[in-house]
């Protein structure tokens, strides 16, 4: 049984269920949402779940890592994710080592969640893709959803799992409307979005929009164009992928962040080590930082248009 | 403030003597060992008052420096020998090695060795210990180097504010600044401890050389502390032992001999600052007699040099290992 919600609502929904089910769940900070949805009730109806810490993001996610050793499980909204860096030698240098180095007898089951990608208007500093960089770290679970089952589910794994997880959100996600069921559904392995049987579309978080939409414009050209939402960046379920690209032989792997070690990349390169006969190209955010002005960053990111071009490009071959 | 009962008076010594003995014995053997090391000759002082007033319920975040802490709090030294040397046997095989050697039986889960990195973690440990209210308390040991991190800075403001149930411990050996500017050349500050105090943190300096003294010292911030003090700070300040070199530490003021806690000292400056003869001294003032310390040392050596032999007799870590255990399974 699943209903259609907005994606927003799914996240607030989800969080609010684990802070529900888990009484000594504890939030440093309250950015899940803020400052773009501050409307969903959670400030009011969990003011006594929120520890606000002052602006100090190492001590802040190194706080959280070490509460996670001795027990208590906490989830740091850090709001946007460049804020992250003052807090990347916790988030990469200590979380995900505690499992591996105690060979299995401790853990440090912690959540972090960033808003990742082009907000537009966020210029150099504000719009960065982390998860490129963070799906190289061992250890860390790297989960970027794009759809109102994915993020509920995301919250899920976050808060009830054992590794160190990272929710690499995107606020331009929040007014998409998608089917939620219950029990959170299971994302780790790819979800077919939509079937078609000339191209498949591989992407996640709001390049899965996208290409949704992208989809849409080469139907009307009678191009039927497959799109699948691989939601758990790391460890990236490879054997599911490469499976799911079967029956494909013209393959798009679309991704926000740039191409240089990029997730998509990443993916590509198992898909082709696996199938090297297969047709395939690479969309990726062009090689610049985030400039400010609209018609600047519209002419380095991918969107539906220039998916669609690509996948033109590549079936002309 | 603790009494010593009879059999207790040899206890702290003999907790000193694990720990340099069992670093002593590495370095005898460093071509065993096939990586980074780094010994805490010289600290046997901090690591022996760690072990006077910890309790079971207690957690503790040591640093790169690891080795005498965790023998000094009865760690199975066979177990540390074996991760040091990338045996099979203990549970972190062969992966931690000595950088993060831990043991979560002992209250120390995890051994950050990234320099105020662990000391970061820590807080977060006591914020844990708080909010579920559990036991006891948090111990972080760390170095002055650490003073110069940032993350330094936003610990212990959490902490304060926090109100956070962990005791900063700054074993603090930087070499003197040879103009005499002030205690640590690397610090702007004075004293290492007002960084503390700046916080709202009740900080103690101590002579981190005289065991006693430290004991004391953390005797009287830990009863704070669990009386829910929020956040302490000691600045054990002590020498830098001579043999500290990163990458090969080699034993320059040769192995501890006890006999010359009653010989005049010299020109030896080593000897002079030594923490364990100093205890030794210590304990000759009050009359015990070098005999039974030298029978304690004896016993302590046989039972190092055992645990080395077994660890480096025993099979390496299996290589399949590898891969195991990076995620949960699920």
């Amino acid at each position: 049984m699943s209903t259609v919600v907005r994606y927003r609502e799914a996240r607030s929904r989800a969080l609010f269920r684990e802070l529900d089910a888990n009484p000594s769940l504890l939030l440093l900070g309250g950015a899940v949402t803020l400052p773009f949805n501050p409307d969903d009730g959670l400030l009011e109806r969990y003011a006594e779940r929120i520890l606000w810490p002052p602006i100090s993001e190492f001590g802040t996610a190194a706080a959280a890592i070490g509460a996670a050793i001795a027990g208590l499980r906490t989830l740091v909204p850090i709001s946007t994710s460049s804020f992250m860096f003052y807090g990347w030698a916790p988030i990469v240098n200590e979380a995900p080592n505690v499992r591996y180095l105690s060979g299995g007898a401790v853990c440090a089951p912690v959540a972090f969640h960033v808003m990742a990608g082009s907000r537009r208007g966020g210029a150099a500093q504000h719009e960065h893709t982390p998860q490129a960089m963070l799906h190289n770290v061992p250890g860390l679970r790297v989960i970027a959803p794009a759809t109102p089952a994915d993020v509920d589910a995301a919250f899920h794994i976050a808060l009830t799992g054992e590794d160190p997880t990272i929710i690499v959100d995107h606020v331009a996600l929040a007014e998409y409307e998608g089917p939620l069921g219950s029990p959170p559904s299971d994302i780790s392995r790819p979800t077919l979005l939509r079937d078609g049987g000339d191209v498949l579309i591989v992407s996640y978080s709001l390049m899965v929009q996208h290409a949704l939409v992208a989809a849409t414009l080469l139907a009307a050209d009678g191009i039927a164009a497959a799109v699948l939402d691989v939601a758990q960046l790391a460890p990236l379920p490879v054997a599911e992928l490469i499976a799911a690209t079967e029956g494909h032989e013209a393959l798009l792997f679309v991704d926000e962040s740039r191409a240089a070690g990029s997730p998509a990349t990443h993916m590509l390169s198992r898909v082709l080590q696996a199938r090297p006969r297969v047709a395939a190209r690479l969309l990726c955010t062009l090689d610049a930082p985030s400039p400010f002005a609209p018609h600047l960053v519209d002419a380095i990111l991918p969107d539906p248009q220039r998916i669609a071009s690509e996948v033109r490009a590549l079936l002309d071959h | 403030m603790r009494t010593m009962s009879a059999p207790d008076r040899l206890a702290r010594l003999a907790a000193m003597l694990r720990a340099r003995r069992f670093d002593e014995t590495l370095i005898g053997h460093a071509e065993l060992i096939s990586g980074v090391f780094h010994v805490s000759v010289g600290l046997e002082a901090t690591a022996a008052a760690l072990a006077a007033v910890r309790e079971a319920s207690d957690l503790i975040m040591l640093n790169h420096r690891n080795h005498g802490a965790l023998a000094a709090i009865g760690s199975d030294l066979e177990v540390c020998y074996r991760e040091i040397l990338g045996r099979d046997g203990g549970p972190q095989r062969g992966r931690a090695g000595s950088l993060h050697l831990a043991d979560a039986s002992h209250g120390v889960p995890y051994t950050s060795a990234m320099v105020a990195g662990g000391v970061a973690l820590a807080v977060g440990m006591a914020l844990a210990k708080q909010r579920l209210a559990r036991d006891g308390i948090v111990f972080a040991f760390f170095g002055d180097g650490a003073m110069g991190e940032g993350a330094m800075f936003e610990s212990l403001n959490l902490a304060a504010l926090w109100s956070a149930p962990v005791l900063f411990v700054c074993e603090s050996n930087a070499a003197p600044d040879p103009w005499g500017r002030r205690a640590n050349p690397l610090q702007a500050a004075r004293t290492l401890h007002e960084l503390a105090e700046v916080h709202q943190i009740l900080a103690t300096v101590v002579d981190g050389g005289d065991a006693r003294a430290v004991e004391q010292a953390m005797l009287a911030s830990v009863a704070a502390l669990r009386g829910g003090s929020g956040p302490r700070f000691i600045e054990a300040v002590s020498r830098p032992w001579p043999g500290n070199a990163t990458f090969l530490p080699t034993l320059v003021t040769g192995e501890l001999d006890l006999r010359d806690a009653t010989r005049p000292h010299g020109g030896d400056e080593w000897q002079a600052v030594d923490p364990v003869l100093r205890e030794a001294r210590a304990l000759l003032a009050e009359g015990e007699s070098l005999a039974a310390m030298v029978e304690l040392d004896s016993s302590i050596r046989a039972a190092v040099g055992d645990a080395f032999e077994r660890a480096a007799a025993a099979p390496l870590a299996p290589g399949s290992d590898a891969l195991a255990g990076v995620f949960s399974a699920r």
